[in-house]
């Protein structure tokens, strides 16, 4: 079978092809395999609870065995196999109410909800902020990532990439959206933890307080566990903390969320290197059961030119960043080049120049479209006056006396490299030249400080120095230890190392009981579906995303005040109203085709269902053309589309976009709606060739058959009167 | 019209559904759509007595019909050999513009596939030498299948009876 191809689905089809052949003779068998099908319906319809699969494993069982003829047993061997062979698949569809290749249609999942690392529900908490209720929203949010409000701040947002709305205008803005219902809910107190489990009488180890350790201690201590973060700094956030300046995200937003982790009972112990201040047979000694190591990524690179370790004004990004970070705020000198292209660099620049350096220069070897760093930042850290280099290639810090005067450079050309997208910088020779400057600063990445885990034998190293692990269960090859963030990815995103921070918990907790992992990688959880919200097709398309307000420039260059300054709530509110409810509609065109090609009216125009060839999209031209058939949602296959008939109008939307609405008209005879005036319009054009008779009366057929009934008793016993 | 038509002698039925319920079996069709229907006529009074009537209706398979041409897909057609008007399942997409065309209110609509169906007189069955499900299962032997012109020699024949009134 094809990777991609849904064994739920295919399940289903090869017992329909059974019923329908008749092979199936005996009643009961095929009563059980009418069965099997409505249960497996179930499955991929997302209304199957836990009972589902030993019913339908028994059912299959009882074919096969019990069978009265050789397609029976055939049959009941066929269900047997495809749920002991997928048996992961059918869970999954059972407990997530997602089917990953989205061939279940009821299933398929939203795009942005795939992408995210930590597959947050983001339609269901976009329409839940849409409709003001934050707090739901916040919870939606939590039951996957538990700093809703760092992430609304920080994320690099995966999602928004992803955003079907772009293929109209521009994506929604979900972080935006996410931290400002954080934010309500925590000013209004309605940020809440969920219960807890009962108490497992167990105990789990998490080494680093950073998004990655900090989530998987947050569902293992909501799984009733006993949980310990150790962490090497005196406070709780890691990267989130001493990697992110103060003016993108405040520390208080941490501390607030941290201390949610706390109220659960989490147990941080400060001031604690793992390696150097406890190691692992203390933990074990104190009846730790498992352990989870999420250490980050906090050595950095070296630059590897000479002179790069001569002068101490040569720094490493991160290690300055944390400096600052933990209330070290001196001025690193005058004139500063930071090298590298990424969200550290860009971090970097920006902090110096509020710490009061004259000049902060970004030196980078490719050119700006190649920057690895967040658009917006690029854009912010410009508006603040950072200067960027590009193109540069740094081959000497020149000084003197252990004072550097300058980093000398070559000039660099982008060459393609066959087979790689990326395009290459080469140097391009004699055109060195020297950027004059007294601090040079190192963004060029960091790798994971690997020391602290010498003494764990046994533990398996990638050839990129970071842990290895069991990338759908974050395993690693030691027998109850598990590690994610950074440590395991490299240096990525917080949503990444939250991501696998859940990861590992559910893993723990499955280690911990007894339950077998799993060899497939997660599929993101379904957490709601909830109604659409009504948005007329006009405010669907001209409702535009809001315009980040920010700090004005003088206080940005000069204090580290919050820099993007969030939406007003009005917008915030609008702004939910722009989703495409893609959880729920999954763009297969169905509509536009019957619309189009069977109906002839081209009434839809959804240009962005085609991802290859977005056309233009606009829902208003559907009122001019449509004629409320119903064709579009009789033929939609997950009840995206829908016509309704309420308050005298019949009613088309998709997904709550009001594409048509248009009045009634009624049964002359008993009041039955017939249908509003341009249906019945398209009809009688239709049929005005043929018919002859002037009908000038409205009837609904139960009241036209009556009335012609008396036509046909010419012999009744009525007539004879 | 059709080559066929059913010929329902009012003075047996009793209106007992019988027709109407094979039909439903027979087409497999869910709550809701009623291909062919007896519609209940009365009671009156005739000699102080109350009197119904059951008509049965199944489609007139018209020879213009109007539901074949309010068709936007073509799925409503016309079958060329004998004139039985059907839907082509395939074919339709559910507009229900045949619905809304039919003066008789003849084709139903089905909830469970979502599309329009109606009366074909069985011609899966017709054309196997078989007569429609509602005629095979009438209990009162009040439905008779056949040709235009069989209703006429019935009719005449009763009437001559009528006229020789032996008693």
């Amino acid at each position: 079978m094809p990777e991609n191809k849904c064994p739920v689905r295919d399940l289903i089809g090869q017992l329909e092809t059974a019923i329908d052949s008749g092979r199936l003779s005996n009643p009961r068998d095929r009563r059980r395999t009418e069965d099997v099908l409505r249960l497996l319906r179930d499955v991929a319809w997302g209304g199957a609870d836990k009972q589902h699969l030993p019913a339908m494993e028994s059912l299959a069982a009882k074919l096969a065995q019990e069978g009265k003829t050789e397609s029976s047993t055939q049959v009941g061997k066929l269900i047997g196999s495809a749920l002991m062979q997928h048996r992961e698949v059918f869970a999954s569809h059972i407990e997530t109410h997602n089917c990953a290749t989205g061939d279940c249609v009821k299933l398929a999942p939203a795009p942005c909800q795939m992408t995210c690392p930590a597959g947050l529900d983001i339609p269901t908490y976009v329409t839940l902020i849409g409709l003001g209720r934050d707090a739901e929203a916040v919870e939606v949010i939590r039951q996957d990532c538990p700093f809703p409000w760092v992430c609304g701040l920080v994320c690099t947002r995966p999602c928004e990439f992803m955003c079907v709305r772009a293929r109209i205008d521009t994506p929604i803005s979900i972080k935006t959206l996410k931290g400002f219902a954080a934010e309500r809910a925590m000013s209004r107190g309605s940020y809440r933890n969920p219960p807890k489990a009962p108490d497992k009488n167990k105990k789990v180890c998490v080494i680093g307080a950073g998004p990655g350790g900090m989530s998987a201690a947050y569902y293992l201590a909501l799984k009733g566990y006993g949980v310990r973060v150790i962490e090497a700094q005196s406070v709780a956030g890691g990267m989130l903390l001493l990697g992110i300046p103060r003016y993108r995200l405040p520390r208080e937003v941490i501390d607030r969320e941290v201390a949610m982790l706390k109220d659960l009972g989490v147990e941080f112990q400060f001031n604690t290197r793992f390696g150097r201040d406890i190691n692992l047979q203390q933990l074990k000694a104190e009846g730790f059961a498992a352990f989870f190591f999420a250490i980050g990524a906090h050595k950095s690179f070296k630059l590897g030119v000479p002179g790069e370790s001569e002068f101490p004004q040569v720094i490493e990004a991160i290690d300055f960043l944390r400096h600052v970070a933990l209330g070290d705020r001196q001025v690193p000198g005058k004139h500063v080049v930071v090298i590298g292209g990424g969200n550290v660099a860009i971090d970097a620049a920006r902090t110096c120049l509020r710490l009061g350096c004259e000049s902060v220069t970004l030196a980078y070897r490719r050119t700006r479209s190649e920057m690895p760093a967040d658009a917006e930042e690029i854009e912010q850290a410009e508006e603040e006056g950072i200067r960027f280099k590009f193109l540069v290639v740094p081959t000497e810090v020149a000084g003197s006396d252990s004072c550097v005067k300058g980093l000398r450079c070559l000039q660099a050309e982008l060459v393609s490299k066959p087979g790689q997208d990326r395009k290459y910088p080469v140097p391009i020779e004699s055109s060195d030249f020297t950027i004059d400057t007294d601090v040079i600063i190192c963004a060029i990445g960091q790798k994971v400080d690997a020391g602290c885990m010498e003494s764990l034998e046994g533990l398996e190293w990638t050839r990129r120095q970071t842990i290895n692990v069991h990338m759908a269960t974050m395993e690693t090859d030691m027998q109850g230890v598990f590690a994610a963030g950074d440590a395991v990815t490299g240096p990525a995103t917080v949503i990444e190392a939250i991501g696998g921070g859940k990861r590992a918990a559910q893993s723990i907790d499955r280690y911990l009981t007894g339950i077998p992992q799993p060899t497939l990688p997660p599929v993101p959880t379904r957490r709601g579906r909830i109604d659409h919200l009504e948005v007329s097709a006009a405010d669907k398309m001209t409702l535009q995303r809001p315009k980040m307000a920010l700090l004005n420039v003088d206080r940005r260059r000069t204090t580290f005040q919050q820099v993007e300054l969030g939406y007003p709530e009005n917008r915030v509110r609008e702004e939910a109203r722009r989703c495409l409810r893609c959880d729920i509609c999954l763009r297969c065109g169905k509509c536009v085709e019957v619309c189009r090609d069977k109906m002839g009216l081209n009434a839809l125009q959804m240009g962005y269902f085609d991802f290859d060839h977005p056309v233009a999209t606009d829902f208003r031209v559907t009122a001019d053309r449509c004629i409320l058939c119903g064709a579009c949602a009789t033929n939609c296959p997950t009840g995206a589309m829908q016509m309704e008939d309420r308050g005298g109008e019949r009613v088309l939307a998709l997904c709550g976009t009001l594409l048509n609405r248009q009045k009634l008209l009624d049964c002359e005879e008993c009041g039955t709606v017939l249908g509003p005036a341009q249906y019945l319009d398209f009809v009688q054009k239709r049929t005005k060739g043929v018919a002859r008779i002037a009908e000038d009366r409205r009837l609904c057929d139960a009241c036209a058959r009556k009335s012609s009934a008396a036509f046909g008793v010419d012999d009744a016993p009525v007539k004879k009167v | 019209m059709s080559k066929y038509y059913i010929y329902q002698d009012t003075k047996r039925c009793i209106g007992c559904f019988s027709c109407e319920s094979h039909c439903k079996t027979k087409n497999n069709l869910p709550i809701g759509p009623r291909l062919t229907q007896i519609i209940p006529v009365g009671p009156k009074r005739v000699n102080n007595l109350p009197r119904m009537a059951y008509v049965f209706m199944p489609c007139f398979h018209c020879q213009d019909p109007w539901c074949v041409a309010a068709c936007p897909t073509g799925a409503m057609q016309k079958r060329p050999k004998d004139g039985i008007v059907f839907v082509d399942d395939k074919l339709c997409v559910g507009c229900k513009a045949c619905i809304t065309a039919c003066p008789w209110g003849t084709p139903q609509w089905n909830p469970a596939t979502g599309k329009a169906v109606k009366c074909d007189f069985c011609m899966d069955r017709v054309d196997q030498g078989l007569e429609p499900a509602c005629v095979t299962k009438c209990i009162t032997k009040c439905l008779h299948f056949g040709t235009p012109s069989a209703k006429s020699r019935t009719t005449r024949e009763r009437h001559a009876r009528l006229v020789a009134d032996f008693d």
